[in-house]
């Protein structure tokens, strides 16, 4: 049989100030655990809706894994649309996306900027690139370029300089701003679109930086694949978009490693909080705990009510910060060497923030409860 | 037969080097209903006599046998249910829980017990109208006197209307008004809900309210008449 909960509840407030402190300290763990999680997510997210199963990428091969290193022949996107069956056609027009991807300076009206990603595209682009949608503004004319919504993350500067008609700079020339778009949460919405033709005009280059192509639904890349190998004189690779961002997440790996380490280094100062607190608080009830034996209450009700005790300080701690990370950090834009990204607060994240939270209040009452169950009962009644 | 029976129980500590025998093959009969006090000099074993009876110290030798059940043969865990089920504890201190009023300590022994929850609370009702402490069941231990926090102690030892109640010193830490009191309320426990009492005691008066009195020393029992008791109390 197992003690009354309001026991463990009211022991809770024999020491308001201590465990006030404790909640505290619980609730910053958890927060961090958050931070971190919602970092994890956010990325492994962005990167995970970045791809499109029916679009492949076709780059150089000597660029590695890095597609800002890649450069093609402008005639790529014709030799393709003119040598593929696969590719999907309406009213004509082939749905293949010459693009010229760049990694540069970027400069807003009120001062440098941060390194920004630029992308020359053609009208064809959102044919290929179906996720992005113009939420304000139009589509950018010569001279003119659309950013992402979360562009001004990326270049660290104020919302309020990436505003329509506002000046961008940056390959020396100044390009103003005729549209903002969104892409779901993707990669792309740390992006600048501009034309490809301007684009190429500022940077001086007339190669490509890569052609995305658009299969008929169902249809494989292997065709693709198979030009890329019978045309060595282009020197391309191809690679199906999803597999793509895929192998970035791998790139990632160690950043999210090093995260869930923070998290058990985090969660071990959460540990050493709740061992204080309930070590405190055991020391000063071994009489009261052998009186518990004594009238008849197993060891084990007893154990499962301190460990109650700190359950429910740890899990009052984590509805903290469960409560303040979903109004706080969820959305929340991260600056990132890939581009930028909003934290994500989802169901996994309060899962295993929650999860985490109430694993320390086990963790922290479980050793000073088996300690004061150590002692005899004959000699904790004695106890002061 | 006796309702606590013991039967050559041997009991030694290590102190240091010192080995120490406070109860040598020692017997004793209490039949149900008796209220039978225990003194003797400090140290002589009175309380670890009482913790072997009520369970929660273990023989080095000999049998212990309460309402039928050889206590000195049950595990640890299933000690823990029979205290709960045949026996009362009257600590010295009361040891009552400072977080729970005084009708939730009452009602700690009666939640280890298969009972309604109308049947618990005449029960614990009916403890606390006992010991004359019915307007004080809302109360916090630190709300109540000394003595009121005793007779709760009280109430919650014969709550789950035990075989046996042991009691280590319960006028130990009261004023002589208050500890009258309880010897009163102790005796009219004994008398009126035929409650068996084993009392341990340094106090005279406390012990002579008892039917029968003991004197444990050097590991052996001596039954006393009410005239010797204050004698062996100055032993």
């Amino acid at each position: 049989m197992l003690l009354p909960w309001e026991y463990g509840v009211r022991n809770l407030a024999r020491r308001p100030v201590r465990t006030a402190l404790t909640l505290v300290a619980l609730a910053t763990v958890v927060m961090l655990v958050f931070v971190v999680v919602g970092f994890i997510r956010g990325l492994e997210r962005s990167l995970a809706i970045s791809g499109d199963e029916d679009v492949v990428l076709v780059y150089s091969v000597n660029s590695e894994e890095n597609i800002e290193n890649s450069s093609i022949a402008a005639r790529t996107p014709s030799l393709l649309a003119a040598s593929l069956d696969g590719t999907m056609k309406r009213f004509g027009v082939s749905h293949v996306s010459p693009e010229l991807y760049l990694g540069t300076r970027v400069a807003t009206e009120s001062g440098p900027g941060g390194l920004g990603l630029v992308r020359g595209v053609e009208t064809s682009a959102p044919l290929v690139r179906r996720s992005v949608q113009l939420v304000e503004g139009t589509w950018p004319a010569d001279g003119e370029v659309m950013v992402g919504r979360l562009v001004a993350t990326k270049l660290g500067r104020e919302p309020s300089e990436l505003e329509l008609g506002r000046q961008l700079e940056f390959e020396g020339r100044k390009w103003t701003i005729s549209g903002r778009f969104a892409s779901g949460g993707s990669a792309y919405e740390s992006e600048i679109w501009c034309p490809l033709g301007d684009f190429q005009t500022a940077t001086k280059r007339q190669d490509l930086s890569l052609v995305a192509i658009r299969l008929q639904p169902g249809r494989s890349p292997a065709e693709v694949q198979l030009f890329c190998k019978e045309r060595l004189d282009l020197e391309l690779r191809a690679i199906r978009e999803t597999d793509y961002y895929a192998s970035l997440q791998q790139h990632y790996k160690p950043v999210r490693v090093l995260a869930w380490f923070v998290v058990v280094l985090v969660s071990g100062a959460g540990v050493f909080a709740g061992l204080n607190m309930m070590y405190g608080s055991v020391a000063g009830r071994i009489r009261e705990i052998a009186t518990l034996q004594a009238i008849g209450y197993r060891r084990f009700a007893i154990l499962l009510s301190v460990v109650q005790e700190g359950v429910l300080l740890a899990a009052a701690g984590s509805l903290l910060s469960g409560a303040f990370a979903l109004l706080l950090l969820n959305g929340m834009a991260v600056r990132f060497t890939m581009g930028a990204f909003t934290l994500r607060i989802d169901s996994v994240a309060i899962l295993i923030g929650c999860g985490v939270g109430i694993l320390l209040g086990v963790l922290g009452s479980l050793p000073p409860a088996l300690k004061a169950l150590r002692e005899e009962v004959a000699t904790g009644l004695k106890a002061v | 037969m006796a309702l606590v029976e013991l039967r050559g129980v041997c009991k030694s500590f290590r102190k240091g080097d010192e080995t120490i025998t406070p109860l040598d093959e020692v017997d004793l009969d209490i039949e149900a209903g008796d209220f039978v006090s225990l003194m003797g000099p400090s140290g002589t074993g009175k309380s670890t006599l009482l913790n072997l009876v009520s369970g929660i110290d273990r023989p080095d030798a000999g049998t212990i046998r309460v309402a039928g059940t050889e206590v000195t043969k049950l595990s640890r865990g299933k000690l823990a249910d029979w205290r709960a089920a045949n026996l009362g504890y009257i600590f010295q201190t009361h040891n009552l829980i400072p977080v729970l009023t005084a009708y939730e300590n009452v009602e700690l022994p009666t939640l280890l017990l298969k009972m309604t929850s109308s049947q618990r609370r005449q029960r614990v009702e009916l403890a606390l109208e006992a010991v004359g402490l019915s307007d004080r069941a809302d109360h916090y231990p630190r709300q109540l006197s000394g003595g009121q926090e005793q007779r709760v102690g009280i109430a919650r030892a014969i709550v789950a209307h035990p075989k046996v109640v042991v009691a280590d010193e319960p006028t130990g830490s009261l004023d002589t008004e208050t500890s009258e009191q309880v010897q009163v309320l102790l005796q009219r426990l004994n008398k009126e809900l035929d409650i068996t009492l084993l009392m341990v005691t340094h106090d005279t008066d406390a012990a002579k309210i008892a039917s029968r009195q003991l004197v444990l020393d050097r590991g052996m029992f001596r039954e006393v008449g009410l005239d010797e008791t204050s004698t062996v109390s100055n032993a």
